[in-house]
This record gives C-alpha cells, sequence and structure tokens, in this order.
C-alpha cells in the first residue's frame, strides 16, 4: 500500500465536482422530504378512509422498499412510460421520496405530542382549523422534531453514494470513475471517506446549535 | 481468578492481528518465483477463475445460466490443453475487471479486453485473439447522422459509454469534452440512455452493439468505423489479460493460442458468436501496447 500525494492532487478537480452534486443531492432531497413528510403526516390525520387508506398503503410501500430498487425503478423504468428525467432529478427525487417516509412519522410523533389542551383552548378561542394548525400546533411540533429530522439529514448524506447506481457523477462516483481510468483506489477513495466524515460532522454541529436555539 | 486478565486479553488480540497480517501478506505477494508459478496452482486445482463483465457476445452468462462468448469458451479450450479442466466465471463490471484481477479476485480476464497503453501498465496481455472496430447505437433511423467520433463532437451530440471502456479515450481525442462523457455501467443501460432520450449516442465495440440492439424497436446500431488513435486510423484487438507477474502462464497461453490460429480453429470456436474472417488478426500485444 503506498500513498501518492499526486494521485491525490489529480483526484481534487473531480473531488470537487462530486462533492457539489452531493451536497445539490443533500440539500434537495432534504427539502424534498421535509416538505413532503409534512403533507403525508397532515394527510394521515384527515378524519376518512379515502384519504388515509391510500395515503399510508403509498408510503408503506415506498418506506418498505429498498432505495436502491426505487432509484432504478424511476431511472430505468419510468422513461419505458414517457417520463424521462435527468439523472440527477431522478436521484434527488428519490431520496426526497424515500425518506419523506420516515419524516412523516417524525412529524406524526410531534403533531401528537403537542399537549391536547393546546387543541381544546384553541377551541375555546373559537380559532379557524387554519390556524389552529398554522400558529398553535405546528409551530410546537416541528420545535420537537428538529433533532430527529437531523438525524435523517446525516442518513441521506450516506445514501447519496447510491446514486451512482444510476450515473450521477457524485462523491463516489467521481471517485470510481477516477478510480477505473487510473487504478488507482486508496487515494480518491480516502478523500471521500474523510470528505463524508467532515460533511456529516459539521452537519451534526449545525443541527445542535439550532436545537439549542429553538429547544429553550 | 477467572475470567481473562488484561495480559492474555492483549496477547489474544495481538495474535489476532499478526494472523490478520499474515493473511494480507498472503494475497499481497502474488508469486515468489521469477515468471510466476499460477499455471503450476491452476493444474494441481483444477479450475481457474475468469473475470468477465457480463458483456454479450465476448464473456456472459446465458439464459440457462451458463458461462460462454468468445473469450470463456476459448479460455475452455487452451486451459484444457495447459492442463486445468474447469473454468468458472466471477462476473463483475468491466470498469472492475482490471483492478479485481490485480486484487486476486480471478486469475484471468476474459472478457475480450482491448489492449491498451493504459491497460499494458497495469497487465499483461496475450495475443489478440480477434480485431475489433467501433460502432455507435444510435436512435432509429440515425436521425443526427452520427457516424463517427467527428460527428459526434461536431453535431454536439449527446454522448456515452461504459465504465472503463477505451471508447471515452477516443472520444476525448475527437474534441468531446470528459466531463460531459455519461458514463453507463454497460451496454445495455447503454440502450436504453439512447432509447429514452438521455444520449444521442452510445459507442462500444462493433459486436456489442450489433447483438445489443437485436432486440430494440427504437434504437440500431451504426455502420462499424476506425476511431483516430494519435491522429491515424486504429484497429483494436481484444485479448486475455494476466496479473504482471504471471509471464509464464501468458506465454504458455500465446503458445497455444497461435496453434488455434494456426490450424484455423480459432475462428470455428469464435463464428458461433458473431465473429468472421474479418476479425481474425496477426497483430500483437506489443504492437497494441506502444512497444
Amino acid at each position: 500500500m503506498n500513498w501518492d500525494w499526486g494521485a491525490v492532487a489529480d483526484f481534487m478537480p473531480h473531488f470537487w465536482d462530486g462533492l457539489l452534486v452531493t451536497l445539490q443531492a443533500l440539500v434537495l432531497g432534504s427539502l424534498i422530504s421535509f416538505a413532503l413528510g409534512l403533507v403525508w403526516a397532515l394527510l394521515m390525520r384527515v378524519p376518512t378512509r379515502w384519504v388515509t387508506w391510500p395515503v399510508g398503503i403509498v408510503t408503506e410501500f415506498v418506506r418498505n422498499t429498498p432505495l436502491l430498487v426505487q432509484l432504478f425503478f424511476l431511472y430505468y423504468v419510468l422513461p419505458e412510460w414517457g417520463l424521462t428525467f435527468s439523472a440527477l432529478t431522478t436521484g434527488v427525487f428519490a431520496i426526497g421520496l424515500h425518506y419523506s417516509t420516515y419524516t412523516m412519522q417524525v412529524y406524526r410523533a410531534g403533531i401528537e405530542a403537542v399537549p391536547v389542551g393546546q387543541w381544546e383552548a384553541a377551541t375555546a378561542l373559537n380559532l379557524p382549523l387554519r390556524r389552529t394548525w398554522t400558529v398553535v400546533i405546528l409551530p410546537q411540533a416541528i420545535r420537537r422534531v428538529v433533532p430527529a429530522l437531523g438525524n435523517y439529514v446525516i442518513a441521506m448524506l450516506k445514501d447519496t453514494p447510491m446514486l451512482m447506481a444510476i450515473t450521477v457523477l457524485d462523491m463516489m462516483g467521481e471517485a470510481r470513475l477516477f478510480s477505473q481510468q487510473t487504478f488507482r483506489f486508496t487515494e480518491p477513495l480516502t478523500v471521500i471517506g474523510v470528505a463524508f466524515i467532515l460533511i456529516s460532522y459539521l452537519a451534526s454541529v449545525l443541527l445542535r446549535t439550532l436545537e439549542r436555539r429553538l429547544v429553550r | 481468578m477467572s475470567g481473562p486478565t488484561r495480559r492474555s486479553l492483549l496477547a489474544g488480540v495481538a495474535a489476532v492481528g499478526a494472523l490478520g497480517t499474515a493473511g494480507c501478506s498472503r494475497v499481497a505477494t502474488a508469486s515468489s518465483t521469477e515468471g510466476g508459478d499460477l499455471l503450476g496452482r491452476l493444474k494441481a486445482q483444477g479450475v481457474v477463475r475468469l473475470g468477465i463483465a457480463g458483456e454479450i457476445p465476448f464473456g456472459y452468462i446465458d439464459t440457462d445460466g451458463e458461462l460462454t462468448g468468445e473469450a470463456p469458451e476459448l479460455a475452455r479450450v487452451i486451459f484444457k490443453r495447459l492442463g486445468v479442466d474447469r473454468v468458472q466465471p466471477v462476473p463483475t463490471e468491466f470498469g472492475s475487471l482490471i483492478p479485481g484481477l490485480n486484487s486476486q479476485q480471478f486469475d484471468v480476464v476474459a472478457a475480450g479486453m482491448y489492449v491498451n497503453p493504459e491497460r499494458c501498465a497495469e497487465v499483461i496481455f496475450a495475443d489478440p485473439d480477434y480485431q475489433m472496430l467501433d460502432a455507435f447505437i444510435v436512435r432509429k433511423g440515425n436521425p443526427k447522422g452520427l457516424h463517427d467520433y467527428k460527428d459526434v463532437v461536431e453535431k454536439n451530440a449527446k454522448f456515452a459509454t461504459g465504465t472503463g471502456y477505451a471508447e471515452i479515450g477516443y472520444a476525448v481525442e475527437a474534441g468531446y469534452k470528459e466531463s460531459d462523457i455519461l458514463i453507463v455501467p454497460d451496454q445495455v443501460a447503454g440502450l436504453n440512455a439512447v432509447e429514452a432520450g438521455r444520449v444521442d449516442v452510445f459507442a462500444g465495440t462493433a459486436l456489442t452493439t450489433r447483438e445489443v440492439v437485436k432486440n430494440s424497436g427504437k434504437a440500431e446500431s451504426t455502420e462499424p468505423f476506425r476511431p483516430i488513435v494519435d491522429g491515424k486510423p486504429h484497429v483494436d484487438g481484444g485479448a486475455f489479460a494476466f496479473r504482471p507477474t504471471e509471464t509464464k502462464l501468458r506465454d504458455a497461453f500465446n503458445v497455444e493460442l497461435h496453434k488455434l490460429k494456426e490450424s484455423g480453429e480459432l475462428l470455428r470456436i469464435l463464428r458461433p458468436f458473431g465473429f468472421t474472417r474479418a476479425e481474425m488478426t496477426d497483430l500483437t500485444a506489443k504492437e497494441l501496447c506502444g512497444g
């Protein structure tokens, strides 16, 4: 095993390209999963089976099938039905959709943890349903679940290398491409390994700060 | 006193560590004797592991689950003559063939791999068992009129090829921007990319592209052509690859290969896979490695 700094230097331009793609996938995937998860959570509270059952079935299905299979399906099968998206778009959507089925449970827990007295108070004040949700329930619920959502951001970061399977050149994809052309594996894989540690550490520090400010 | 003491625990950890390093070093040293002793070991085992890339018609597992293809069938014949009775496939991605060979995942690359200088720096090749031109997969009717790498650049076509393929270099030589190339895992994913409209063209060997479009209603393969390398039209040759230390095995393999070429048996073995007299070659690995 010999370490060649020259190979690291050669890899760095590819690394920055890959880093950008990884961060794009992470940020956009997180936003989709946060938004979509909230939608699922709210739909599950609609008091009719006509809504809760279909939503329940779809989200259970997505949560219980592997992300990799979903990626392959969205990238290779959908085009046969005339729906073609770029690799990165497909990847971002797949990660966002997959993780939204987890975050919906996080939101559900947060909403259920709001004391029932808050609901009663809102009713007593004759607040309309919309105001009850937007100014009473959700602000309290979301504040409670920020740490749990943060965990999923880090889990998503660690799942981004899967996008390599659908030709997205994230950090992992760039590292592999570089390795296959130069036959050097140690340097590029070590570099992205270190990068993953740094990004997840920074993300967790950021989230801890956010947590401290929200939960006083 | 019951339970392990700290000292015995340390000794145990050290022993495991020593075992681990012993295990590693066994894998790391390919062979100690000059020219390698792999052939002797293969004879003793009676089986040789072939690295294949699942590429029709070069080396693949057929619908009955049997290993076949140009290279594995040829390997069967040659290794039998060398005294190794059985071949065992190790399927992997094309781009992982050379790293896999060098990390001892298999003994020989039997994927009809093109011989080129970059690869010669990593492995040693037998003499080519066939020669081959490139061809493109394009949408039916070739709407952009793409016939070689120059067309791809001039007409701003979106270009794809496989991981670790020699075609990456040919496209770059023609002036295509390397970071714009879509790299797909294999030729089937390449066909899919063309059909789905993600790219305009996928480049591969003439035989690969011809085979993979057979069942496609939306794509076709173009006429085979010569890629330009160092300003000159180039013919590629595909060969078996061995670890750099195993020159003895490679030389023995070459001897049998040349016998098959002279007797015309080679063509008989390769013909079922779409090879013709035009693909038979006298090129040597040395020429293709660039000296």
